[in-house]
């Protein structure tokens, strides 16, 4: 394990407005994962984990507290240098896949590379598609695949750009528990082989028990594991 | 750059910006048509108005110029030679035509001139010559038109009046053509001095006499021409460039007017697609700008991405815009040319960058405003897609398409005046169709109701995207109008004119005979059984003062009775389809004490001067004066084929004067040949064959609203594009739709039925609201411009919704089948 801290949360709080007045989502919280760790986030529905993701991704800002990113204190940031900061760090895969259904299983994966002016993306991106098992499915496009392989395709784009930290939400949420052990199976390879950082929200104990840290979420308060 | 050439490629692919590239083009292409072909149609206008007249002035009227003026202008070192222009029956064998003839001097014409050619039509630049010279005595050079018409070929021979001449050359182009766009007869050049020969031009006989000068010393001619302008007598006005210019400019403006307001129908349609379809492309894109954003891209650089891909589509759609455009107008322009034969000149760059840019701007202001908010989606959004997204109002959006189409109107017009009344016109358009619309869809939905059924279902789907069936109802209900406006116009208000003549109604004119012919001619007309209607003695008369007071240039604008010299006649009876409206008819009128004669005048042209009972006129025939007290007002019927007149004299009042005579003769098909007969023995006598003046109305008409058509046509492409931009974006939902109902076991025919109702409907009202609006566009048109009797195209009233509602509805289960034909378990995959 190395000592460098990949992601660091130091009393993140957010708190948003409604019509019934301030909703606390997140209570302090403070946490570290270290570089190639990997952490499963659990709690209920509503218990804040997706905040919680989405504030340590730089793609939300937390109310009070900072979160620092491999080195980056995002809270410091406008959206332009976060959005610089996770061109370079991070990647993504979600419940719903979100793949754009106009684009083949190819241009799906280059995208991601494309958007950081990587000049060898076509060739990337269609290695990162075998590796995940779909060198035939190179131009089929997302509504000509199944779920899981949907979900592969995902993992493939997370990983070309090689990221160093992965945030997952819900990887296997939408698949059947047969695939969705085969999509696991399939993102601690890639994880292991690459040496990225993970950061996932599960519902599933199957698959909080593959990582290495474990934290619980409650009313948006760690009630276990890692702080 | 190349990643947002990348991305537009895949989201052309995925058929996102298909719609919005084909509005695009479309409206570039009927923008560029339209103007492209303006554009050379005003250049040549102009051209031929800069060498119109032949000279730097003309002096024209219908007497010949003074004969001192020459010796004058040879003193001042100013050029000059002369014209007389004239229509004249030409023959050839057994076949003949009533020919425009200009007699021309040595010299003509001082600007300008004469291209002839050896091959009759020839457009190409080597078959065409310059004439050094004029013809030569005993020589013609006449239009091509004439060789088929008389069918004879170059080196035949031609008679005008008493006197032949040989065709030497056809006329390619002329300085001082007749308006291209006016009815008259072929051209015939010929020498002056051939004139007398001819024996065609005899006292009282209507000749335009032409007196023209130039110099290349500008202030010594424009002294000259100061002087000259008092010596000039009521009947000879003198015509600058300017005039002649000013007239071209008034025919140009009118018909730029109508082919503006159809193209700016068209834009408008094709914009209504552009923001649609961009809407619906900006809401399917959040979820992908999300996406990228956290991946990792910037606003800045999500901003330049898009914009980047809206200015790749402009410039390839317009580019291809402007191809369609140029072939548009080439279609438009060959016809005119086959039907006027005039040469168009080419175009300037202006229409083409023009078209280009608007092809930029219609994005900028019909799309950009739709995409505008994608840099600020926040990447959030990609985790909670609850997270509301800022879109831009759709009223917002109409206001800028509003600033574009008024900006586009004034860049293609240059005229802000015009542009306004336009704008002003297409907004009351759309105000009144809106209000019908949305009456007519709230009434509907209470009938629609009772029906139950897919009628019901149709209905929902109606209500629930109000705002766009409106828009829907509103395109296609300006589509069909303007559609059934021009059919009905260019078929069945000549066919209504047509039956409203009888049978018998005389169907030629004979003008312009001799009183001393006059015995002859009668005894002609009796021997071949040819009853003329009454023969009227017809002199050619300028109303001058009124109440002893001249005529103001005010007057005259209001009155085309002012501003030229008129026919008038002298008649004891009165002719059976007139009627006196206010006054009394010789038989009972007594003259006032000042004893002058009376004259009648027509009702139409006394409003038009204001003139009243009692007030005195005083005309001036070729310089003799005559004044005259107003006995009547009389009404009277143009379409009867009589001779009619707006000032009819007492008897005895013209004696002093010499007439020639008018009347009108029924000849059937079979007698033809009496024309060839009578003109034999009288060549001065022009005949007007009504029937052949029909028939070139009727081909004229039809070439040139097929032209007017096309843009039309387009302008319907344009409504469909719209409602394929709106059901494109009800797809998913409609799928949704259909998937449930099926899988709760509704039979396919009430979803299929479900869809045709819904756009039958639509076409439905579309088509009643057009017929409504068709229907007062003509009532103005028949009471305002042809006054004729209104009368209601019945046929059309059933036409019109039946036909929308089958089109539309066609168009529309066309646009929405897959989401019949798709199976409920993928629908319902998908929308999960």
């Amino acid at each position: 394990m190395s000592a460098v801290a990949m992601v660091q949360a130091n009393s993140v709080t957010k708190q948003v407005n409604t019509q019934e007045g301030t909703l606390t989502i997140l209570h302090p919280i403070s946490m570290r994962v270290m570089a190639g760790e990997s952490l499963a986030i659990t709690g209920a529905s509503g218990s804040g984990k997706s905040t919680l993701l989405g504030i340590l991704a730089g793609l939300d800002v937390p109310s009070t507290g900072e979160v620092i990113l491999n080195g980056n204190n995002l809270s410091q940031l406008d959206e332009e240098g976060r959005a610089k900061v996770r061109a370079g760090n991070v990647g993504f895969i979600f419940q719903s896949f979100q793949l754009l259904p106009g684009l083949s299983a190819h241009e799906n994966v280059m995208l991601p590379l494309e958007l950081r002016g990587d000049k060898a993306a076509s060739n990337k991106a269609r290695e990162f598609l075998e590796r995940v098992g779909l060198a035939q499915r190179l131009h089929h496009y997302p509504q000509q695949l199944s779920g899981g392989e949907q979900q592969r395709v995902a993992i493939a784009r997370a990983f070309a750009s090689e990221p160093k930290v992965l945030f997952a939400d819900e990887p296997t949420g939408n698949l059947d528990s047969t695939t969705g052990a085969r999509i696991i199976e399939l993102l601690f390879e890639l994880n292991r082989a690459q040496g990225t950082t993970l950061i996932l929200i599960t519902h599933e104990e199957r698959l909080s028990q593959l990582c290495q840290h474990r934290m619980e979420l409650a009313a948006g308060a760690i009630v276990s594991g890692r702080e | 750059m190349m990643l947002a050439i990348n991305l537009l490629r895949r989201n052309w692919r995925s058929g996102e910006l298909k719609l919005l590239g084909f509005s695009l083009l479309l409206a570039v292409a009927v923008l560029s048509g339209i103007s492209i072909f303006t554009d050379r149609l005003e250049a040549t206008l102009i051209s031929e108005s800069n060498s119109v007249l032949g000279a730097d002035y003309i002096v024209r009227g219908s007497q010949p110029h003074n004969s001192d003026w020459p010796s004058a202008a040879e003193k001042d070192n100013i050029q000059q030679t002369q014209a007389a222009l004239f229509a004249s029956m030409v023959f050839a064998g057994d076949e003949m035509h009533l020919a425009s003839v200009k007699a021309v001097d040595a010299g003509y014409p001082l600007r300008g001139q004469f291209e002839i050619s050896r091959v009759p039509f020839a457009m190409d630049l080597a078959d065409i010559e310059i004439a050094k010279t004029i013809p030569a005595p005993g020589e013609a050079w006449v239009d091509s038109r004439l060789l088929p018409l008389l069918k004879i070929q170059l080196g035949d021979k031609v008679a005008v009046g008493e006197y032949e001449l040989t065709v030497t050359h056809v006329l390619i182009r002329e300085p001082d053509s007749a308006n291209p766009f006016s009815m008259t007869g072929a051209r015939l050049i010929m020498n002056i001095a051939d004139l007398v020969k001819t024996q065609v031009v005899q006292p009282g006989s209507r000749v335009d006499y032409q007196w023209l000068i130039a110099s290349d010393n500008n202030s010594q001619l424009k002294r000259f021409v100061e002087q000259l302008k008092p010596q000039l007598s009521k009947h000879q006005r003198l015509i600058d460039i300017e005039s002649a210019q000013e007239r071209v400019g008034r025919t140009l403006k009118t018909s730029r007017q109508f082919l503006l307001l159809s193209a700016v129908i068209a834009v408008l349609l094709a914009g209504v697609a552009i923001a649609i379809t961009a809407r619906q492309f900006s809401a399917r894109h959040t979820d992908q700008v999300a996406l990228m954003k956290s991946l990792g891209a910037g606003a800045v650089q999500i901003r330049t991405l898009y914009f980047a891909q809206l200015i790749f589509l402009g410039v390839i759609a317009s580019l291809i815009g402007l191809g369609f455009g140029e072939l548009l107008q080439r279609t438009v322009a060959t016809s005119l040319q086959q039907v006027y034969q005039i040469r168009l000149g080419t175009a300037s760059f202006y229409p083409y960058g023009l078209s280009f840019f608007s092809g930029l701007m219609c994005l900028v202001f019909f799309a950009l405003p739709a995409l505008w908010h994608l840099p600020t989606v926040p990447p959030l959004k990609i985790l909670r897609r609850e997270l509301a997204v800022n879109m831009p109002q759709v009223w917002q959006q109409a206001a800028l398409a509003l600033f574009a189409v008024l900006t586009l109107v004034i860049l293609f017009s240059r005229d802000l005046e015009l542009a306004l009344s336009i704008s002003g016109a297409l907004l009351a358009v759309i105000f009144v169709t809106i209000i019908a619309a949305y009456g007519l869809l709230s009434l509907s939905k209470k009938m629609v109701l009772r029906l139950g059924g897919f009628w019901r279902l149709a209905f929902a789907n109606l209500q629930r995207q109000r705002g766009q069936s409106l828009i829907q109802i509103l395109v296609f209900s300006i589509a069909i109008m303007l559609l059934f406006t021009l059919t009905i116009v260019r078929t069945s208000l000549i066919e209504e004119w047509r039956v409203q003549v009888p049978d018998d109604a005389p169907n030629h004119f004979l003008v312009n005979i001799p009183p001393a012919e006059l015995p002859q001619v009668q005894q002609l007309l009796e021997q071949a059984k040819v009853r003329p209607e009454p023969l009227y003695p017809m002199m050619r008369a300028r109303l001058t003062h009124i109440n002893d007071v001249e005529t103001t240039e005010e007057q005259r604008s209001l009155s085309n009775a002012l501003r030229r010299e008129l026919n008038v006649t002298w008649a004891d009876t009165l002719a059976a389809d007139n009627k006196i409206l206010e006054g009394l008819w010789w038989d009972k009128w007594q003259r006032s004490a000042a004893n002058l004669p009376g004259v009648s005048v027509e009702v139409n042209t006394a409003t038009e001067i204001g003139l009243k009972l009692g007030d005195k006129l005083q005309f001036s025939f070729g310089g003799l004066l005559l004044e005259a007290e107003v006995a009547s007002f009389r009404s009277l019927d143009w379409r009867s084929m009589r001779p009619n007149f707006f000032f009819i004299f007492e008897p005895g009042s013209l004696d002093a004067y010499s007439p020639t005579f008018i009347t009108s003769i029924y000849l059937p098909a079979q007698q033809k040949s009496f024309i060839n007969e009578l003109l034999l023995d009288h060549p001065t006598i022009l005949v007007m064959e009504l029937d052949r003046i029909i028939e070139q109305i009727r081909s004229i008409v039809n070439q040139v609203s097929d032209g007017v058509l096309l843009v039309l046509w387009l302008t319907l492409i344009g409504g469909c594009l719209v409602l394929l931009a709106a059901v494109m974006g009800s797809i998913a939902a409609r799928k949704q739709q259909a998937g449930l109902l099926r899988a709760l076991g509704s039979p396919r025919r009430l979803i299929v039925g479900s869809i045709c109702a819904e756009f039958a409907i639509l076409g439905f009202l579309a088509g009643l609201i057009a017929i409504i609006g068709t229907e007062i566009l003509l009532i103005s048109l028949q009471k305002f411009v042809l006054q004729t009797p209104i009368q209601p195209h019945y046929i059309y009233w059933l036409l019109s919704p039946l036909s929308g509602a089958v089109f539309v509805s066609a168009l529309g289960y066309i646009c929405c089948r897959h989401t019949v034909t798709t199976p409920p378990a993928v629908v319902l995959r998908e929308a999960a």
